[in-house]
């Protein structure tokens, strides 16, 4: 699979762009470009964001209102008054399923990009026998689709009596094959081998090179690849539907959506579903902000220089 | 060394399937074996799968009474929403609950995977016959008088809900027969709306349908099934929605979205017809006709006929491979039967005992102030008496459901009719039957 | 952890400078290069490895497994046994038209979204790595934010979006109906497009945030302006990165199952073999685990066929 290690220049110097890139000579773009570009990033924006704001607002709007009102506008702004009923509906157990989220997603995704990274690291930069064969069984793996694993998976974790636990949504959820492509992509691209060589002839052991040095060079990869886990264990509702009958160990998604299964027997749940929903965006967008630091231009790494 | 690791690689695999295939091997004991139904010693905890609101202080109730047996409830989305699959799972893997809420389309698929127990060997059970109303009994024990799988629960019988102040307003009479329903239509659509809307996912109401006119799906002599979705009360059926929805007298909204709540909240849709469950959905999802419903019994084929069909309702049913059966049925038919677990249900999640004594609930015999200050529920008494108890549901509803709503949607959008939808679902409903070799007469 | 003592006094560019290296043994003619860090390999390799061999490996084997037996039972309730059977449900699988419909229906779709799809993303990332743009923390945020609401959401907020009567683009789906089996295949690419352009921007982004600058500055110089530097210089440096979206943009495509699943529940065109995961899905809640086993296996091949072909195109390319 050549094609996934790039050709990187022979001579990988490091320089250090500044932040948001703006050039510190004199412009050569044109105002054309620059109003077209970000036209095009204004219209775009418009097309992500303008079905959040719907959510917003249906969200905020009693139930009477929901469909006379206007979609994209507030009316009686009641979104605190929702979100408390919501809170309170079944002693709290909304809070509960974010805290569970939060915890599988979590310590799941920190967990899970760190192996990833490990494993995506040597299939870089370690020349082995199997090596390939380990990367296109990887990708074999995510070739099946999910609805097929579910019930042997399920099997799995009741030869060891863990269904119904916490470790039977958490286990699973630490494999991450997309997260080994990409830490396989990004280390061959921003490790460069004359640092670990470097490092080795230092007498450092191959382990603390990689946690010292080479992640160092990997943070934007590996915050990226932390993000897309974070949110796609999250967001992952099939396998703690297959895994979990105690509704106090639900995360989020399961719990929306069972609520959603039952709306035809009580429609109020159609609301707690929407404002949920909503509720349940804020913490990934807050993770995202919080890890926009570690998108920066150039390796900040350069501390190791 | 690329050869040692897929060797390794084989290895493993062969042996981790050997481990599993093992692990999921089918339950021992042949089918209708009424297993022997002891009481156990000492305290008992039970396990209960359930996605019905309000069962845990249904079940608190018993919990206080009953130190000795606690149960326990779990939840989750409703059956097709993934709970059977869990359920199928489960029994596979030896790990099942001990009671589980099952819809009656759903008893006899999980009777053909050998899922439940019979609990004819179990105290009170058999005689607890007669405390439930007559059809809802043969949805349990499928035909067999000397068995019984489940314990009723809840009921769905159909009636017709209408707008009377539209009715009233435009001198259009109330239908009593299919016929007159679609004279009304056409009068409805004249003032520029609809007088219902035509379901194209909601087969088990379609099923109510043919249920009422007479007609079931399914047979089983005990050595073959025998399946007839084109019967001819259920092309019947068939043909007359698709009259209806030639001559665009009914609306096609996908059902249980906001189109179609909004359909019916903004007075765009006259009727509906539907179970006593439903008084709640039109309550919340029309919330601004309130006061102006009433509800009828429902058309009927024949001037002078009094048939009704049934749609959903539920049972208790008792897992294969429960360690406690006596005191799980003991507690199936507490919940089904006591007047403190059925007025708590029917206020939580709107259920329609199947019991004969919940039919006598205060709550029961209210006036409904949305439906104008009705006393709804008698007529869905009387609908109850109606129902036939004849009607069979089939070991793969849920394959048939999807096949048939296929169907049914391209019918609404012009491609073909609703009769060659059930001609079809038919033809790959005995596929199906027979892809699991169950037998089945063709 | 402090960072290592290394004395890595080469000024930037001088990497160069060639660093005394142990000379390594003769090896004798015909045998395999010795594996070095044997140890260290297996200690980043086996975590992830013996994870992903437990939950994914096993269970594929079992699926492949399930898939060779059928049914057997006696009598209208009788108890049911598993035989060995071969390749019956293949055969079922094969003689089964609605599924290779859906195969055909994903392809068509997949020959579409994805080179859509992706050419946004790529287009968006350029933007965002260029001095075209100002506010770039906000837009990273805003392209993201879709991929972040839950499926069980996009449901509502889709099928209302779509209808006919209460979306607030109500001039444009009255006249349109995008539920109708002529649109709706474009309907939920639309969706899916909408949930994955952010999350494909980013991974290309973020290999573009590792080009060393001093590229650019030799293009500079040269005169290059902004679509010339992301032509020559950025494209072909994050070519991995585009290829791996890529793949599993086929692979996710030929997988669809969320986006339909829920567009069932509004629309009159979404059957429940709409695509070929919906089929299994469908098959294991009948439930026959076996027939669904084979489709799974051989949806599996049909992806992997493709992403294989895919992958030996671009190796071609590449290697002229």
């Amino acid at each position: 699979m050549s094609t996934l290690t790039p050709t990187t220049p022979a001579k990988p110097a490091r320089g250090i762009r500044s932040i948001e890139g703006k050039a510190p000579r004199a412009q050569r773009e044109s105002p054309f470009a620059r109003v077209s570009a970000m036209i095009v990033m204004a219209v775009f924006t418009l097309y992500f964001l303008v079905p959040i704001w719907w959510l917003l607002v249906a969200a905020s709007k009693n139930r009477s209102q929901f469909n006379s009102t206007n979609p994209l506008w507030f009316a009686d702004f009641s979104l605190f008054e929702n979100i408390g009923n919501l809170v309170a509906y079944r002693d709290g157990v909304y809070l509960k399923w974010m805290l569970n989220s939060a915890l599988y997603a979590g310590v799941g995704a920190l967990v899970g990009t760190i192996i990833a990274g490990m494993c995506g690291y040597a299939l870089a930069k370690y020349n082995f026998p199997g090596r390939e064969l380990i990367f296109n069984v990887v990708l074999g793996g995510v070739l099946v689709p999910a609805t097929a694993l579910a019930l042997p998976l399920f099997l799995i974790f009741s030869q060891i009596s863990l269904t119904n636990t916490f470790w039977s949504v958490f286990l699973p959820s630490l494999v991450s094959p997309f997260g080994v492509y990409l830490a396989r992509i990004y280390a061959s691209a921003s490790v460069p081998d004359e640092l670990i060589e470097a490092a080795r002839l230092d007498g450092a052991g191959e382990l603390r090179t990689f946690f010292t040095v080479s992640v160092r060079m990997m943070v934007p990869a590996l915050v990226t690849v932390f993000l897309f886990q974070f949110v796609a264990i999250w967001n992952n509702f099939f396998l703690p539907l297959i895994m979990l009958r105690d509704e106090t160990l639900f995360p989020v998604t399961l719990g929306l959506y069972a609520w959603n299964s039952q709306v035809n027997q009580i429609p109020v749940l159609r609301d707690y579903v929407l404002i949920g929903a909503l509720l349940s965006i804020i913490p990934l967008i807050i993770i995202f902000l919080l890890l926009q630091r570690f998108w920066r231009n150039g390796l900040s790494a350069g501390s190791v220089k | 060394m690329q050869i040692k690791k897929r060797a390794a690689a084989v290895a493993l695999l062969t042996a981790a399937t050997v481990v599993l295939t093992g692990c999921a091997s089918g339950s021992t004991t042949s089918a209708g074996d009424a297993a022997a139904c002891e009481p156990s010693e000492g305290k008992v905890d039970l396990t209960f799968t359930t996605w019905i609101p309000g069962m845990e202080d249904a079940v608190k109730v018993w919990n206080d009474e009953n130190p000795d047996v606690q149960v326990k409830v779990q939840t989750g989305p409703n059956g097709n929403g993934g709970t059977y699959q869990n359920f199928f799972n489960q029994l596979k893997a030896g790990n099942a609950p001990d009671l589980g809420q099952i819809e009656y389309d759903a008893l006899p698929n999980f009777r053909v995977q050998d899922g439940l127990m019979d609990l004819a060997a179990c105290e009170g059970v058999l005689d607890a016959k007669n405390d439930f109303v007559d059809w809802t009994w043969g949805q349990v024990n499928f035909g067999e008088d000397d068995a019984v799988y489940a314990v009723p629960q809840d009921a769905g019988p159909m009636a017709m809900f209408y707008r009377t102040d539209l009715f009233e307003a435009n001198n259009i009479a109330i239908p009593t027969t299919w016929e007159e329903f679609a004279v009304a239509a056409e009068a409805v659509r004249a003032t520029g709306g609809y007088i219902t809307n035509f379901s194209q996912s909601d087969i088990n109401q379609f099923a109510g349908f043919v249920w009422q006119a007479g007609g079931s799906w399914f047979e089983n002599d005990g050595d073959n099934w025998t399946v007839d979705l084109a019967s001819p009360e259920s092309v019947k059926v068939a043909d007359y929605w698709q009259d209806l929805i030639d001559r665009d007298l009914v609306s096609t909204n996908p059902p249980w979205t906001d189109e179609w709540n909004n359909a019916y909240n903004t007075g765009s849709n006259w009727t509906w017809n539907s179970a006593a469950w439903g008084a709640n959905s039109i309550a919340s999802g029309a919330p601004d006709t309130s006061g102006k419903w009433s509800v009828a019994l429902s058309p009927q084929w024949a001037s002078g006929d009094n048939a009704a069909g049934n749609w959903g309702g539920s049972s208790t049913a008792v897992f294969k491979g429960s360690k406690h059966p006596y005191e799980a049925a003991q507690f199936a038919l507490w919940l089904n039967t006591s007047d403190e677990a059925l007025t708590m249900l029917n206020k939580s999640a709107n259920l329609y005992p199947a019991a004969k004594s919940g039919l006598e609930l205060p709550a029961l015999k209210e006036g409904i102030e949305f439906y104008g200050g009705q006393a709804i529920y008698d007529v869905f008494a009387e609908a109850s008496a109606q129902v036939s108890p004849d009607f069979i549901w089939g070991p793969t509803m849920t394959q048939v459901y999807n096949d048939t709503s296929d169907g049914f949607k391209g019918a609404v959008t012009g491609n073909g009719t609703l009769s060659d939808a059930l001609t079809s679902s038919q033809k790959s409903t005995i596929d199906a039957l027979e892809a699991q070799s169950i037998p089945v007469n063709k | 952890m402090s960072a290592p003592a290394v004395p890595l006094t080469d000024a930037p560019g001088s990497a160069a400078r060639k660093r005394p290296r142990v000379a390594k043994p003769e090896k004798p003619a015909g045998a395999k290069p010795r594996v070095q860090h044997k140890g260290a390999i297996l200690a980043f390799v086996l975590p992830f490895g013996t994870l992903f061999a437990l939950f994914y490996l096993v269970p594929i084997g079992y699926a492949i497994y399930q898939s060779l037996l059928v049914i057997e039972r006696e009598g209208t309730f009788g108890q049911a046994t598993q035989v060995f059977g071969g390749l019956t449900q293949y055969i079922l699988v094969f003689q089964n038209g609605p599924f290779w419909t859906s195969i055909g229906r994903v392809l068509a779709f997949g020959a579409v979204q994805v080179p859509i799809m992706l050419g946004l993303a790529l287009l968006f990332a350029l933007l965002l790595d260029s001095p075209l743009v100002r506010g770039k923390k906000f837009f990273r945020l805003a392209f993201f934010v879709p991929y972040a609401v839950p499926g069980v959401i996009a449901a509502i907020m889709w099928g209302y979006l779509y209808s006919p009567n209460l979306s607030p683009f109500r001039a444009v789906t009255e006249n349109i109906n995008f539920l109708s089996a002529d649109l709706v295949l474009w309907a939920i690419a639309n969706v899916v497009t909408w949930v994955f352009v952010g999350y494909n921007m980013l991974i290309i982004y973020s290999a573009l945030l590792a080009i060393p600058t001093e590229l650019y500055e030799a293009a500079r110089i040269d005169g290059a302006g902004q679509l010339r530097i992301a032509w020559s210089v950025k494209i072909p440096l994050i070519m991995p990165a585009i290829i791996l979206t890529a793949i599993f943009s086929i692979i996710g495509t030929l997988q669809l199952l969320a986006e339909p699943q829920v567009f069932r529940s509004f629309s009159s065109a979404v059957t429940s073999t709409f695509t070929p995961n919906l089929t299994v899905y469908s098959t294991s809640s009948i439930p026959n685990f076996n027939l669904a086993a084979a489709f799974s296996v051989v949806l599996a091949l049909a992806t992997f066929i493709l992403s294989f072909t895919f992958l030996k195109f671009t190796q071609r390319k590449e290697a002229k």
